[in-house]
């Protein structure tokens, strides 16, 4: 029964404290906030990026767009003999109707957005996006054979374009970035992760050490190890907790502000395939527990140095 | 400087009544602190204190003086557990202090009432907070702290500023709170370390009679000072240190140094 009470008691002489050490507090909480707020930010960008590539990929290695005069056996003939290939993976008809979903999803709002005019030029019954073939192979190596096969003599006719070698460069530079980010992401998480550990320490000890005179007198009165250091773990959790609130509210921010730049360069359907993936209560989750555990594990350790006494 | 003179009168009145052969407090004149042959040194060089003999028994009003660097706070230290002598025995109501465990520190601070020429009181708090908190280290009830500390609260005088914050205080009235936190578990020992070095005179002298009623309700009061003045005029038992040594010892002491 009185453990409970002293339980209240350390509880509430930690709220007390907070307050009224309020500009300690707050300085303390602002760069636990901004030491969060990166690693997530910088999570959260490794994260996209991958993504990103990921979804560039999915999409179809080569495109082959067809001219208006080119007959619906003629498409269909070509798709069964590259679906007879063994290097190809599978080959979607896209028709003028889909073709145009496809690029309404892609302008997202600017289609909708009557004052555009685009309803006017592009619309159903005045359709002028060509067919095509996406071609999906097996793997990456193999598209330059592909991609030789359709350039030669007996396609080249219908063939009005193929996007073999925009989406080559775009897809290999992505390639390359994420390969770079995949090696030195890790490494640079893990260094992130530990010099905000060691900046929350330090800016925890150093909000103990201006509190130093405090715990020698409580310890001088009588106070026992625990009673002492009790409300300084809770303050550190405290700490956690409120910054881990504020830094979430921050990225929550931070990627709707992105979330139209990420649009216009993937289209309304693939920006959204990305975010999905960000599980938004995943990353407070994970920035509450680590919030809070390096908050109260720091005061912990940080208090521990006055007990000597 | 009238109430100066006030004041010191007052106070050789209440010495003077002591004198004149009012009944003895119960079992006072027994032994209850002892020293042996206590030193402290600091890294091998410095001596602190060196062979240390001596016992106060209850009631007793005792004035540790003695000039800087004496061994006057050392002392003090020792006898709080705040440090281990080098070698000898202290024993505190039968018990060997020297040999306390670390976590049996706690309960025997909460015996010994201590106060300090810089008050040592928790910032941002308000006398009440304070004094009630010597009481909650100790696991008192809610009920216990709600009874007790505005009686003591009381005693120091202090009833007109018991939700006053630490840093609205002045020096006196800081004393004052410490004195009170001191009394909160009735003490039979209440140590006082240069209490009056940061007061002005009129409030020298004000701490000086408040330790002494306490002093006439049975705790042993032992003063560390350098206030020559205090000491002449309470006419008690005054161990004078110089370099560590205890170098006198008389019941009806003066400042010697």
């Amino acid at each position: 029964m009185m453990f409970l009470v002293s339980v209240y008691r350390i509880f509430k002489t930690a709220m007390v404290s907070l307050w009224r050490n309020r500009l300690l507090s707050l300085a303390a909480t602002l760069i636990m906030v901004m030491t969060l707020f990166t690693i997530s930010f910088f999570a959260s960008v490794l994260f996209v990026t991958n993504k990103t590539a990921a979804y560039l990929q999915d999409k179809a290695d080569i495109s082959v767009y067809f001219n208006e005069d080119v007959t619906k056996d003629q498409i269909f003939t070509l798709q069964n003999t590259l679906l007879a290939r063994s290097d190809i993976k599978n080959v979607d008809y896209i028709s003028k109707e889909k073709a145009l979903e496809r690029w309404k999803d892609w302008q997202g709002k600017k289609y909708t957005d009557s004052e555009n005019g685009l309803q006017d030029v592009i619309n159903e019954t005045s359709n002028p996006l060509p067919r095509s073939l996406d071609v999906k192979a097996d793997k990456p190596e193999d598209l330059d054979k592909i991609n030789a096969f359709l350039s030669s003599d007996e396609i080249k006719p219908i063939v009005r374009h193929v996007s073999y070698e925009q989406n080559k460069i775009v897809i290999d530079k992505l390639i390359k970035m994420t390969d770079f980010l995949k090696n030195i992401g890790w490494s640079l998480s893990v260094l992130f992760l530990l010099i905000s550990i060691l900046i929350i320490y330090n800016t925890i000890r150093l909000t103990i050490y201006a509190r130093s005179d405090e715990i020698e007198i409580m310890k001088l009165v009588g106070a026992s190890d625990w009673y002492v250091q009790g409300p300084f773990f809770i303050e550190g959790t405290m700490y956690g907790l409120l910054s881990s609130i504020i830094s979430s509210f921050i990225l929550y921010a931070a990627i709707k502000y992105s979330l139209p730049g990420v649009e216009s360069y993937l289209g309304a359907a693939g920006a959204q395939s990305i975010f999905s993936g960000i599980n938004l209560g995943a990353i407070i989750g994970i920035q509450l527990a680590v919030g809070l555990v390096l908050g109260t594990l720091c005061s912990g350790f940080a208090v521990r140095k006055y007990l000597k006494v | 400087m009238t109430e100066d003179i006030a004041q010191k009168t007052k106070i050789k009145k209440a010495v003077a009544e002591e004198q004149s052969g009012k009944p003895k407090q119960k079992d006072s004149g027994d032994v209850v602190i002892e020293f042996h042959n206590v030193y402290k040194t600091y890294q091998g060089k410095i001596n602190a204190v060196v062979d240390a003999t001596c016992n106060f028994s209850i009631g007793e009003f005792i004035s540790l003086v003695g000039p800087s660097g004496a061994g006057k706070s050392t002392l003090i230290k020792l006898l709080t557990c705040e440090e281990r002598p080098t070698s000898g025995k202290i024993l505190v109501a039968g018990r060997d202090i020297t040999q306390l465990k670390k976590k049996e520190l706690p309960y025997y601070r909460r015996k010994v009432g201590v106060i300090f020429q810089d008050f040592k009181l928790l910032p941002r708090k308000t006398v009440y907070e304070n004094i009630a908190y010597a009481l909650e280290v100790s696991d008192a009830t809610n009920e216990e702290i709600h009874d007790r500390v505005p009686k003591i609260i009381e005693l120091v005088g202090l009833s007109n500023r018991a939700f006053a914050f630490t840093e609205e205080l002045s020096g006196g009235e800081k004393q004052r709170v410490s004195i009170a936190r001191a009394l909160v578990h009735n003490p039979k020992l209440l140590i006082a370390d240069e209490p009056t070095g940061n007061l002005d005179p009129v409030s020298t002298w004000e701490i000086i009679e408040l330790l002494f009623k306490i002093n006439k309700q049975g705790t042993i009061v032992l003063l560390a000072t350098h206030d020559k003045e205090v000491v002449d005029t309470v006419e008690r038992r005054v161990i004078t240190m110089r370099d560590g040594k205890i170098v006198s010892d008389q019941e009806k002491g003066k400042y010697l140094f």
